[in-house]
């Protein structure tokens, strides 16, 4: 029999003979390399799933129009693609305007508030996201022309869920005079000390190029049966383009008529708004020249859109937002006629300070927009997060140190217990070093087995941590399992060692005698 | 005899019961520590979390929107006048009921002025570390010093409002102080609506919000250029709260409806909408209301925080109790022929059990006892390194930690005891093993 064929028989035939000590011994081992794998794992992915809890505090990083770079879909992909798809946690993009509040009833109601809301349009996918603090009572948006309310804003107009809310914007459009063009403005008495004004651009041949009318000085004041179902001021009936836009093409004086007729200078009056028609077309005929705009010259013109919108949810934050009104990115477009146009993009990204200012830095210079790190999240993010992971690393030291501690009692135990078999062996002329090495073969053998059975076990405990705790997967360091086999060999021999080199230096007759 | 016995084993095997003893110290220790933190994590994390800022805004009744939609600037129309906050009030923020879970609270006063130039400037007067003495007999200083940790000054110090000359000082945003070109120690002129001053610029500040293009300046400097003296417009207040149920979601829609018992277990639990109602009882013409952004990620944080400890110091005590129990195992064992021998000159099983028990068992208590200490330490040793506190020592630990650890050595003992008394003790004095 080979010398090391005897080794191993002798370190087997222990194992087996002695079945329930080295269960015992294996078992304690087993239970060190699993805290040991499992608490080193929760360690090591604690500030990854931490830094994901923290997105609950809202947008971390705010992406605005650059200098020389406009923000809308195309150039937010851009700086979007430069932030891996795992720690972007969410990206709602905001259009803000400020809308004036005409009113809460059913309807095409139009009449003048004089209430300005600060409203946004935004992804409500998205912002469920990045501002999961959002309380919403009622629901978000889904469908076209739904809005979201703040509580101050329901408060103030007195709008429940399922209620509505009547937004009105001024459009700035910009035109580009194609002639030279004259500009004439006039205002003539309409009902209700009212006055009606209009603004009259001529084209060099004297047809009437657009008509703007002046809607500040208008008086609400409304008729039943217009339209089949709702109630409609007149003079709103009066501005509307659809009424103002039979002036184009045709000479001043107008003149007003009740029935289509085919005379060219004739106008349409809207059946039930008929004064409030004919007070316009006095406008524009009472219109005198004021200014002049060359060819060429750029224009700016505004004109009123109003929208109604059902309102499903009242948001409650605590916070600014109580005073907006929010609506989906196609409404806000519709409203506006403004396409593809951001303010501000708030994105909810996981990760360090540093790894975020780096982030903004690459975003700053690669796309030209301006990225910002909201430093009140951000910086106190990054103090909170560092005291979590140095309690988790303090408790993980603690606990491993004691541990190992305990498992090396347990093994000193089950080898003190074999002192007479050392005595015995010495006395029969082993030598010291051959009695060493069966000893801390056994219990490098014991330390890998236990190690293995502690790598995997330690695994499901971090496995259930992360589920539990974080509801999400683990990332596990397959470094961790070779590194847990070793400190277990390490842990198992050394504590082997120990009783063995006592009862080693001991006569054996000594050990024998059992003193 | 019982106990000459147990005295006789306890003295003679001193190295092995010294092992139980040390494996059953280190067993308590850690359980004690890891269950004490465990118990104070949620305090401490909390503690940290008032790096993120007020959780509670006080607001004047019914005032808030107007100012804000209109962009009135007109601070003395008699309209806006009422809906002030009184100055005088706020030390009764720190007399409510729940005194001690208010943390630090700050006043704002938002009013404008033109510098020299004419540029016209938003002023925020406020406290930065103002002292107050209590009706109470409290002494505290409040103020946004703690309320905006997150600032950077990047010139300059705080305004220290202990300083006699700190009402003639401000602290400039950085936006703010670029464009108009002034740093730490230049002077400006501010014309308000009541008053003009001349201040120092005492610090630069980069804020990353809207403050960066703002002028912050002691409320009372504020009040004096306005000419709103004693009048607030906000507070934010800071409060250590308990996490929302539906008891407190109800009371916060409407304390009304609830029942006297309902009611006085709401209003007696730090909830934030108890404290926001009994702010608003102190604070006259004044609502309160939680600021859902600080109070929510702050709930996930603590949750998740306190259920990793749950989950770390379930598998440490898990692991206690396997090392504590295979080393008892493991003890009896090595003494089989001890046992034996006891048995075979005529010792009943019973009279067996209770010696061996009893010897473990006060090795255990001594165990215990130096294993509490040494956790007691642990426990003092965490806070210190991570949270810079102490952790609140619970005597609740105490029974706990010993039922425990008396079960598991029980448990790992009298199994190993029974199977050896089992066996035959011809088998077991021969010493082939089971």
């Amino acid at each position: 029999m080979s010398k090391r064929r005897m080794f191993f028989k002798m370190i087997t035939a222990s194992l087996l003979r002695r079945r329930s000590r080295m269960l015992i011994a294996l078992l304690s081992i087993a239970v060190g390399a699993t805290i040991l794998a499992g608490l080193v794992t929760v360690y090591v992915d604690v500030p990854r799933q931490m830094a994901a809890s923290f997105r609950s505090y809202g947008a971390n990083m705010l992406l605005m129009p650059g200098e020389k770079k406009a923000l809308n879909r195309e150039s937010t992909d851009e700086a979007l693609s430069l932030i891996s798809r795992e720690k972007l946690q969410g990206a709602s993009p905001y259009r803000y305007i400020s809308a004036e509040f005409m009113g809460n009833q059913t309807g095409e109601g139009k009449y003048s508030s004089q209430l300005k809301f600060m409203t946004a349009g935004t992804s409500f996918d998205e912002v469920q996201k990045t501002s999961p603090y959002f309380a919403v009572e009622g629901r978000y948006p889904e469908a076209p022309r739904e809005a979201l309310v703040g509580k101050n804003v329901a408060a103030t107009v007195g709008v429940k869920p399922g209620g509505n809310v009547r937004l009105a914007y001024d459009r700035v459009k910009t035109v580009a005079a194609g002639q030279t063009q004259r500009e004439l403005q006039g205002s003539a008495p309409g009902y209700y000390d009212a006055e009606v004004g209009a603004t009259v651009l001529l084209n060099e041949d004297g047809t009437i190029a657009a008509v703007a009318m002046d809607l500040s000085r208008q008086t609400p004041f409304r008729v039943a049966g217009l339209t089949t179902d709702s109630f409609t001021d007149t003079y709103g009936v009066a501005h509307a383009e659809s009424f103002t836009d039979q002036f184009i093409g045709k000479q001043i004086p107008l003149t007003m008529s009740a029935s289509a007729d085919d005379l060219d200078e004739y106008i349409d009056a809207v059946s039930g708004a008929t004064a409030s028609c004919k007070a316009v077309v006095d406008a524009v005929n009472a219109a005198s020249e004021t200014g002049t705009h060359s060819a060429g010259q750029q224009i700016t013109d505004t004109e009123r859109a109003a929208m109604s919108f059902t309102v499903v949810g009242i948001l409650e934050t605590g916070g600014e937002e109580e005073d907006y009104i929010y609506l989906s990115q196609r409404d806000m477009e519709d409203l506006t006629d403004e396409r593809d146009v951001y303010d501000v993009v708030e994105l909810s990204v996981s990760g360090s300070s540093e790894e975020l200012s780096a982030l903004a830095g690459e975003i700053n210079e690669k796309t030209g927009l301006e990225a910002r790190l909201v430093k009140r999240v951000t910086k106190s993010e990054a103090g909170v997060l560092g005291k979590l992971q140095a309690l988790v690393f303090l408790v993980t030291l603690v606990v491993l140190v004691l541990t190992m501690i305990s498992v090396s009692t347990t093994m000193t135990a089950v080898v003190s217990e074999r002192r007479k078999e050392i005595g015995l062996r010495k006395a029969l002329g082993a030598s010291d070093g051959s009695i060493r090495v069966e000893f801390l073969g056994e219990g490098l053998f014991l330390g890998l087995l236990g190690g293995v059975v502690g790598a995997v076990l330690g695994y499901v405990f971090a496995l259930v941590v992360s589920r539990r705790v974080f509801g999400s997967d683990l990332q596990f360091n397959f470094l961790l399992v070779p590194a847990t086999i070793l400190v277990s060999m390490l842990v198992s021999a050394l504590s082997c060692l120990i009783p063995v080199k006592r009862a080693v230096a001991i006569d054996p007759a000594l050990v024998l005698k059992g003193e | 005899m019982l106990f000459r016995m147990i005295k006789g084993a306890l003295l003679r095997q001193k190295s092995k019961m010294l092992l139980i003893a040390l494996t059953i110290a280190l067993g308590a220790s850690l359980s004690t520590s890891m269950i004490n933190v465990m118990l104070d994590v949620r305090d401490k994390v909390q503690e940290e979390m008032k790096a993120f800022g007020a959780n509670i805004i006080v607001k004047p009744n019914d005032s808030t929107l107007l100012g804000d939609m209109y962009a009135i600037e007109d601070e003395g129309s008699a309209f806006l006048k009422q809906s002030w906050l009184k100055e005088e009030e706020l030390g009764k923020i720190k007399e409510i009921f729940w005194t001690f879970q208010i943390r630090n609270f700050a006043p704002f006063l938002n009013v404008s002025a033109e510098t020299d130039t004419g540029r016209p400037v938003q002023l925020v007067g406020t406290w930065f570390n103002h002292h107050l003495s209590l009706a109470t007999g409290e002494e505290l200083d409040a103020g946004v010093k703690d309320l905006r940790s997150w600032w950077d000054l990047t010139k300059g110090e705080w305004i220290d409002e202990s300083e006699p000359d700190a009402l003639n000082q401000v602290m400039l945003g950085k936006d703010l102080a670029g464009e108009l070109g002034l740093t730490e120690g230049d002077t400006l002129t501010l014309n308000g609506r009541a008053a003009s001053r001349t201040v120092t610029v005492r610090a630069v500040f980069d804020s990353g919000e809207d403050a960066d293009a703002q002028i912050w300046m002691p409320l009372d400097l504020a009040q004096a250029l306005s000419g709103l003296e004693g009048c607030v417009g906000t507070v934010e207040v800071s409060a250590i709260t308990e996490p929302d149920n539906e008891l407190s979601l109800r009371a916060a829609r409407n304390p009304g409806g609830l029942s006297a018992k309902e009611w006085d277990q709401w209003y007696c639990t730090a909830y934030v909408s108890a404290i926001c109602y009994q702010i608003t009882e102190v604070m006259s013409n004044s609502t309160a209301g939680a600021v859902r952004q600080v109070a929510e990620g702050e709930g996930a944080i603590l949750e998740k925080t306190e259920l990793l400890m749950i989950m770390i110091t379930a598998l440490s005590l898990v692991g206690v109790a396997l090392g504590i129990s295979n080393l008892v195992t493991a003890s009896v064992m090595e003494r089989a022929q001890e046992i034996g021998l006891l048995k075979a000159i005529g010792a009943k099983d019973k009279a067996v059990t209770g010696v061996i028990m009893a010897e473990i068992l006060i090795t255990a208590l001594f165990g215990m006892a130096v294993g509490y200490f040494m956790g007691l330490g642990f426990a003092e040793f965490i806070g210190r390194q991570v949270f810079a506190a102490s952790i609140d020592i619970k005597p609740i630990v105490i029974p706990i930690v010993a039922a425990a650890i008396s079960l598991v050595t029980v448990a790992g003992s009298l199994p190993a005891i029974r199977m050896i008394l089992k066996t035959d003790p011809a088998v077991v004095l021969h010493g082939s093993k089971a």
